[in-house]
């Protein structure tokens, strides 16, 4: 029988990766671009993610103006993928006419497929694969394809291939079409393939089981628009935000943001996802579209080239959780391990982000992270990870304010992290993201 | 084998809506699939008592996905509250006394470790009773206490033992409901072993288990006790594979993760084949009467797969007749399958080391062999021949971490039990807690839990699967 190691219990402090790395082959961010985020069914309605990725990938390339003959390639991430081409990346190399020696390929992680994205092209970049690579990730819920049921493709099949001869063959057809309920297109919902169970009603759940109330929510969303609003206002976002042009004109910043929202105006929506429930429309990120990307080079290429780094990467994890306990704990074990990877603890970073799915979730998690008792259980530590500062946490807002295209979250969340602190005196910062399937991403920056 | 008042759901409303005086029994919820790291999730569970094991049912309830409510105030509360955090459990504490109107309860777990006396008794009646009516059906009492023969005085040794009584009646009281009451002594020290236990009579896998006590010892050696795929690695030699109970064991330790090696008579080659190709086990065809079968069953496991680490003996036949008509050879033939063999196939596997230590040996005995039944003579002597043997056995491998114990099941819906009158049939379904027969897979729950690391605890024993039968103590 085999033995199974269990984790390393924590307190030892793990040397952090970027001491391993061979000099002068630690990747860097050169720089991130967004889209807008902009409410699914809205302005980018025609644009697919393969279009949506493009126009972010063009804009990132004229942004950072890096020698199209330097790319090595192009790493995407993406939770609805196009059925039929679904490598997005290299989909994106051919329309924008880039070398054809830019290759590209494209993963999916659930929400975390962006930053799956991302630390796959600092793999390579580090491992000595490439040294300029673009890694992003983009998602488009308003092309989702709608699917006929297999029911109905296959009993279609025979007329759809030609192989029906007489009246007979196609009267079988129809006569398997039925009940027409049956043979309906169903609408893509985002449920648990093996629980059923849709992620509102998860984070319904996590509420009601870590004590989290409707008023916190609440002001965790009405904070997350505040502070997001902020960074419109500020031009804060101008650095990262993309225009975009569409059919009916420009779409020049997020559309979702509500700077005029307040705990109030959030208390009198009705819960969605049960009767006497807590999580409603306003503290959940709505579904979105959009796309993102950040440039990554070797240290030494950029040297090379010219170009500085704004921050790079010192740490990340992925972890499991189980899908029918609770669906989004993740990020509250991801993030402590990052930080035990790259020598840290939750008060010795600058910045923390957090991808806000729902505000229960988000506050579930830290929650957990403040609890000595979960450290003890669940991660082996004998003291809490910690509270987490609030003028560190999510400094421009959230998924919540701004959206979140499943794919584009990860370089959206590094790009901000990545500039804020290049653009301050700060030096780390650990993000952590939810996802789909019980699973939960993590990573730490460090300024360049 | 179909039981009109539990299978005919018209019968069933008629004798509801008519009012007729016959207790119609609960259907039993049963176990589907291989255990689970969270067999409560979401169940309320009533806690109460003394607080000896307040850490540990805490801890254990938690990972095993229940909401407890306390009986007791924010002191009792306070490790639930802990395990609640770790593991985003919400804890309720309710005052002792009346039950507050929105509370309804899955299952009942009450420590009743430090009883002293019979004074302390009382604190069963106080814990239950306001509940008793907020029990939901299929639900589940536990009554935790100390071995009263290890108890330090007499009248701790008398309440000890009234727990046990407490629970009998229980159990009779909630089986109408298909609920099951059982009771739990568990040594001092032992109580690390308590989870697995709690595990088993909390969840469906103890349906047709109810008004039995268990006793946790710190006997046998073994501190590994995986909660999910409990048998994965593990080599089990099955006796009596080919049907029933045996096919049924067969398949859920399988579904557990082990290998295992289906035994039973050449001229059941085609059924016993057909079970362990389905499992993925192995075939081993022998007559255990057989005097080379010792021999011949341990060279096999020891060249195949390097010894055993589970061996259930179920193979067993009746020849029932009156002892004035009995005629020898049905005599010794109940009595050499049932207990002979069992004897000798067990002792060469230890004398020769073909059983692996932290092993498992587990004899099927019976209800009516411990009852006696009229016409039984030669069955009961052999059944009730096998509690002596496990006794015996136990404490002379517990060193080795080997626990050997006997189960005995009531009556089963088998083949056996279907070609019985209809009289006696129907007198030995009703007469019990849960007024019905046990199935197949209730047996094979029960005979896997006892195979599973974490019942090491349990050795010499006689674990009654009879849905309360009222025969037999």
């Amino acid at each position: 029988m085999a033995t199974r190691k269990k984790p390393a219990a924590s307190g030892k402090k793990t040397p952090s990766t970027s001491t391993e790395i061979p000099k002068g082959r630690r990747a860097v961010i050169i720089g991130g671009v967004r889209t807008p985020f902009v409410r699914a069914f809205s302005e980018f309605m025609l644009l697919d993610t393969i279009a949506l990725a493009g126009v972010a990938t063009k804009a990132l390339l004229e942004k950072t103006q890096v020698p199209r003959s330097e790319l090595d390639g192009i790493v995407w991430g993406g939770v609805i993928l196009p059925t039929l081409s679904p490598n997005i990346a290299r989909e994106v190399a051919l329309d924008l006419k880039l070398p054809a020696s830019v290759e590209g390929y494209t993963v999916t992680r659930a929400c975390a497929s962006g930053l799956q994205a991302i630390t796959d092209a600092v793999s390579a970049i580090e491992r000595g694969d490439a040294d300029v690579l673009i890694a992003g990730g983009s998602d488009s819920t308003s092309n989702a394809a709608v699917a006929l049921p297999n029911k109905a493709v296959h009993a279609l099949a025979p007329l759809a291939f030609g192989k029906a001869k007489g009246m007979q063959d196609y009267l079988g057809v129809l006569s398997q079409l039925m009940p027409i309920t049956d043979i309906l297109p169903a609408m893509p919902k985002i449920a648990e393939r093996t629980t059923g169970e849709v992620m509102g009603e998860s984070a319904e759940k996590m509420a009601r089981r870590n004590g989290v109330t409707r008023q916190e929510q609440d002001a965790l969303a009405a904070r997350s628009h505040r502070l997001a609003a902020a960074a419109v206002a500020s031009g804060r976002f101008e650095t990262e935000v993309i225009p975009v042009e569409t059919s009916k004109g420009w779409v020049h910043a997020d559309t979702i943001i509500r700077g005029d929202t307040s705990e109030e105006k959030l208390a009198k929506l009705r819960p969605v996802f049960a009767k006497d429930g807590t999580v409603t429309a306003g503290n959940a990120t709505p579904l979105t579209d959009g796309a993102s990307c950040i440039l990554l080079m070797s240290e030494e290429k950029a040297e090379a080239l010219g170009f500085t780094g704004l921050a790079a990467f010192r740490s990340w994890s992925y972890v499991g959780v189980d899908p029918t306990d609770q669906l989004l704990i993740g990020p509250a074990i991801a993030m402590p391990r990052a930080l035990e990877r790259a020598g840290l603890e939750l008060n010795d970073v600058d910045l923390v982000d957090i991808h806000e799915a729902f505000a229960a979730q988000v506050l579930s998690v830290t929650k957990a992270m403040e609890s000595k008792a979960f450290s003890e259980e669940r991660l082996g530590r004998s003291t809490a990870v910690g509270t987490i500062d609030d003028a560190k946490f999510n400094v421009h807002g959230g998924s919540i304010a701004i959206g979140h295209p499943f794919g584009a979250t990860g370089a959206r969340i590094v790009t901000t992290l990545a500039n804020e602190l290049a653009m301050s005196d700060k030096e780390t910062a650990v993000l952590g993201i939810c996802a789909a399937g019980g699973l939960g991403a993590a990573a730490v920056l460090e300024r360049v | 084998m179909s039981d009109l008042l539990l299978d005919n759901e018209q019968a069933r409303k008629l004798i509801k809506t008519l009012g007729l005086p016959l207790p119609v029994p609960e259907r039993l919820r049963r176990a589907k699939g291989p255990y689970e790291e969270r067999p409560l999730e979401g169940k309320v569970v009533l806690v109460g008592g003394h607080s000896a094991l307040r850490d540990t049912l805490a801890a254990s309830l938690a990972k095993m996905g229940a909401e407890p409510v306390v009986v007791g105030d924010e002191d009792d509360a306070k490790p639930f509250r802990r395990a609640g955090e770790a593991w985003g459990r919400p804890v309720r504490v309710v005052a002792p006394g009346e039950a507050p109107e929105d509370v309804r309860v899955d299952a009942m777990v009450y420590d009743g470790t430090g009883v002293r006396g019979p004074d302390e008794l009382k604190g069963l009646y106080e814990f239950f009773t306001p509940y008793m009516r907020k029990l939901n059906k299929g639900g589940r009492c536990v009554v935790i206490g100390r071995p009263a023969a290890l108890a330090g005085t007499h009248a701790e040794s008398a309440a000890a033992a009234g727990l046990e009584g407490f629970t009998r009646s229980l159990g009779k009281e909630v089986g109408a409901n298909g609920s099951t009451a059982n009771s739990v002594f568990v040594e001092k020290g032992a109580e690390g072993r308590l989870d697995a236990t709690l595990r088993f009579l909390l969840s469906p896998r103890s349906a047709f288990v109810t008004c039995q006590p268990f006793n946790i010892s710190k006997d046998a050696k073994g501190d590994e006790a995986p909660t999910t795929q409990p048998l994965e690695g593990k080599i089990v030699l099955l006796t009596g594979a080919a049907r029933g109970i045996g096919e049924s064991t067969a398949r859920i330790m399988a579904a557990e993760g082990a290998h295992v090696v289906c035994l039973d008579l050449p001229r059941d080659d085609e059924p016993l084949s057909k079970v362990a190709r389905s499992i993925g086990g192995s075939v081993l065809l022998a007559d255990i009467t057989d005097p080379d079968a010792p021999e011949l069953i341990c060279k096999e496991l020891k060249e195949r797969f390097g010894g055993v680490d589970i061996v259930v003996h179920n193979a067993g036949i009746t020849r029932d007749k009156l002892l004035a008509n009995m005629k020898p050879q049905l005599w010794d033939m109940a009595v050499d399958v049932n207990l002979g063999a069992v004897i000798r196939i067990t002792e060469k596997m230890v004398s020769n080391g073909v059983l692996n230590d932290g092993g498992r040996v587990i004899c099927l005995s019976s209800v009516s062999g411990i009852a006696g039944n009229r016409g039984q003579t030669n069955y009961s002597a052999s059944k009730a021949g096998i509690v002596g043997f496990v006794q015996s056995l136990a404490p002379q491998l517990a060193a080795r971490g080997v626990t050997v114990n006997a189960i005995a099941p009531g009556f089963i819906e088998t083949r056996l039990t279907s070609a019985m009158p209809v009289g006696i049939r129907e007198g030995a379904r009703r007469l019990s807690a849960l007024g019905q027969g046990g199935h197949p897979e209730d047996v094979g729950q029960a005979i896997t839990f006892l195979s599973t690391p974490g019942a090491v605890g349990i050795t010499g024993s006689v674990l009654r699967v009879c849905g309360g039968a009222l025969v037999g103590a």
